[in-house]
């Protein structure tokens, strides 16, 4: 392919406040051509292309450069953001992923999952009664947070405020980031401190747990660091609580949408943990993860030149009719896998934390809450990037 | 002790070349390759990529 035909490729202006991942638009650039031209860098747009390059040897993971491009220069949020693992790569990357590794392990999971179950069911008793309830305040976020909170052994009290400051420092992903830096920094300052006294805590008194297991780690400095081992914790509170929020919100309404799935789960709850990887497929929060390449190179005939920035579509990727030939959700389905969790070198770390409290969480909603609807305006964020219900009004029948 | 990838549902993520670098690495091709056979020394390595890998593809036997 030449020059020529990169300019005739498809465009999407993927900065417009009204663009969605999931028009027609969309669908039809994925049609007419594996890739799209963007406001920045380039768009993969269909499976095999964006499964090839999550793995491709010359790409690094895209957002590294944040703070700088929105014209933050230092301070704690930019310092953090620099050094944490998603922007590391190379040999930086795998140590700091081989020592965190342990915290994440599945088989931490098996004794978190009857806390997941308490919370869930502790948080249904809090509104089941009422049959109606704002699904994302009652449910998804003191849930999403409170198994953050019992992953760092913090009692469930702790939720609101480790919400609000996730939420404050999460204003630096914003556009309004440079007016909100004060906001951030204080925010990146309490967060700091509260890995450094769950440090403390888990010094003091040793444990196999998820702070426990990154301290241990530490004790080889070498191989950790202790500024590391903060950055860690911070990126594990700041990267699993609105990502797990915002994809149980959309599980919600996807199932609003589709009844008869949601009758078959609570028939069959074994069906949840499969329900989990189904919504991620058709609905996931994180619809696109982001790339630069390092250096010139030529993909599918195309020159990419070091620096181009590159969205991998997960979202139109695994709608993809030529290879999800049956279209609809269906929670039964032998399906391929879907990039709800990216893939390749930065493949979510904390994937089976969330896939063991989302699978919990759907089986007991299924049980309790009876044919959900929507009661009220959905307040949505865009639909591109990080998407998901900001309020999400439903009725229920309390079973 | 024996080391085997189902490679039906390994999707090359490269978290065992992560974990363990002296017994999972990328060939040329991108291919996955690993050494069938590791002595002791190596167990907890090869633990920790069995357990890190995002597939739960890898056997130890
Ligand atoms: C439904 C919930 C979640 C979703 C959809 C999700 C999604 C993702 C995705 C797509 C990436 C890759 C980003 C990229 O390649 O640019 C990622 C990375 C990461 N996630 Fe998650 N995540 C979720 C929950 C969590 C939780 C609960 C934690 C921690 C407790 C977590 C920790 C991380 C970390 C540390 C990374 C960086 C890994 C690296 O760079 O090597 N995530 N996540
Ligand atoms: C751990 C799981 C995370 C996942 C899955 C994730 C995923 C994404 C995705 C899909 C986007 C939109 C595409 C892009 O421009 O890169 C994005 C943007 C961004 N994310 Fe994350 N992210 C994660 C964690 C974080 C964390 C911990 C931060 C830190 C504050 C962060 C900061 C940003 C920034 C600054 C952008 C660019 C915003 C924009 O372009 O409008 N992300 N992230
Ligand atoms: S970590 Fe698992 S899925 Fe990834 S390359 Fe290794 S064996 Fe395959």
């Amino acid at each position: 392919m030449t020059q020529e035909t990169l300019a005739e490729a498809p465009y999407l202006d993927v900065a417009a406040p009204t663009f969605s991942i999931r028009s027609q638009a969309v669908l039809d650039a994925r049609e007419a051509s594996w890739y799209a031209r963007t406001n920045y860098g380039i768009a993969v747009l269909r499976y095999d292309d964006v499964m090839k390059l999550l793995r491709h040897p010359k790409l690094r993971q895209g957002s590294y450069r944040w703070p700088e491009l929105s014209d933050v220069h230092g301070g704690l949020f930019a310092r953090w953001w620099g050094a944490m693992l998603l922007s590391q790569e190379g040999e930086t990357h795998s140590r700091l992923r081989r020592m965190a590794n342990p915290a994440f392990s599945p088989k931490l999971i098996t004794e978190l999952r009857p806390k997941f179950q308490a919370l869930a069911n502790k948080l249904i008793d809090g509104f089941a009664a009422k049959g109606e309830c704002d699904f994302i305040a009652e449910f998804t976020e003191p849930y999403a947070t409170g198994v953050i909170c019992d992953l760092l052994g913090l009692p469930f009290e702790t939720w609101r405020e480790l919400a609000d400051i996730a939420a404050e420092m999460g204003l630096a992903l914003g556009v309004t980031f440079k007016q909100d830096l004060a906001t951030v920094e204080a925010a990146t300052a309490r967060l700091l401190k509260y890995a450094e006294d769950l440090v403390a805590l888990k010094r003091a008194n040793p444990s196999d747990d998820f702070v426990g297991m990154l301290v241990q780690a530490n004790a080889d400095k070498s191989q950790l660091s202790d500024q590391e081992l903060l950055d860690m914790i911070v990126l594990a509170i700041f990267g699993g609580i609105d990502t797990t929020r915002n994809q149980l919100g959309l599980a919600m309404a996807t199932f609003i949408e589709h009844p008869e799935q949601w009758a078959l789960l609570a028939e069959q709850p074994d069906l949840a943990r499969a329900a989990v990887e189904e919504v991620m497929r058709v609905r996931p929060t994180v619809t696109w993860v982001t790339r630069e390449a390092t250096e010139d190179f030529t993909y599918n005939d195309l020159p990419i030149k070091a620096g181009t920035t590159i969205h991998l579509f997960s979202q139109s990727a695994t709608s993809d009719p030529a290879v999800f030939p049956e279209p609809g959700f269906d929670i039964t389905a032998e399906r391929k896998p879907h990039f709800g969790f990216g893939g390749g070198a930065h493949h979510c770390l904390g994937h089976f934390i969330a896939r063991g409290d989302m699978t919990e969480a759907l089986k007991l909603l299924a049980q309790r809450l009876k044919n959900p609807r929507f009661n009220g305006e959905v307040k949505w964020l865009a639909d591109s990037g990080n998407t998901g219900a900001i309020t999400l009004p439903i009725a229920f029948d309390p079973a | 002790m024996k080391v085997d990838v189902d490679m039906s549902i390994c999707l090359l993520h490269g978290q065992c070349v992560i974990a363990a670098p002296e017994v999972f690495s990328f060939d040329d091709d991108g291919g996955l390759v690993w050494v069938a056979e590791v002595d002791e020394a190596q167990r907890a390595d090869v633990e920790a990529a069995a357990d890190a890998c995002p597939e739960q593809a890898i056997l130890l036997g």
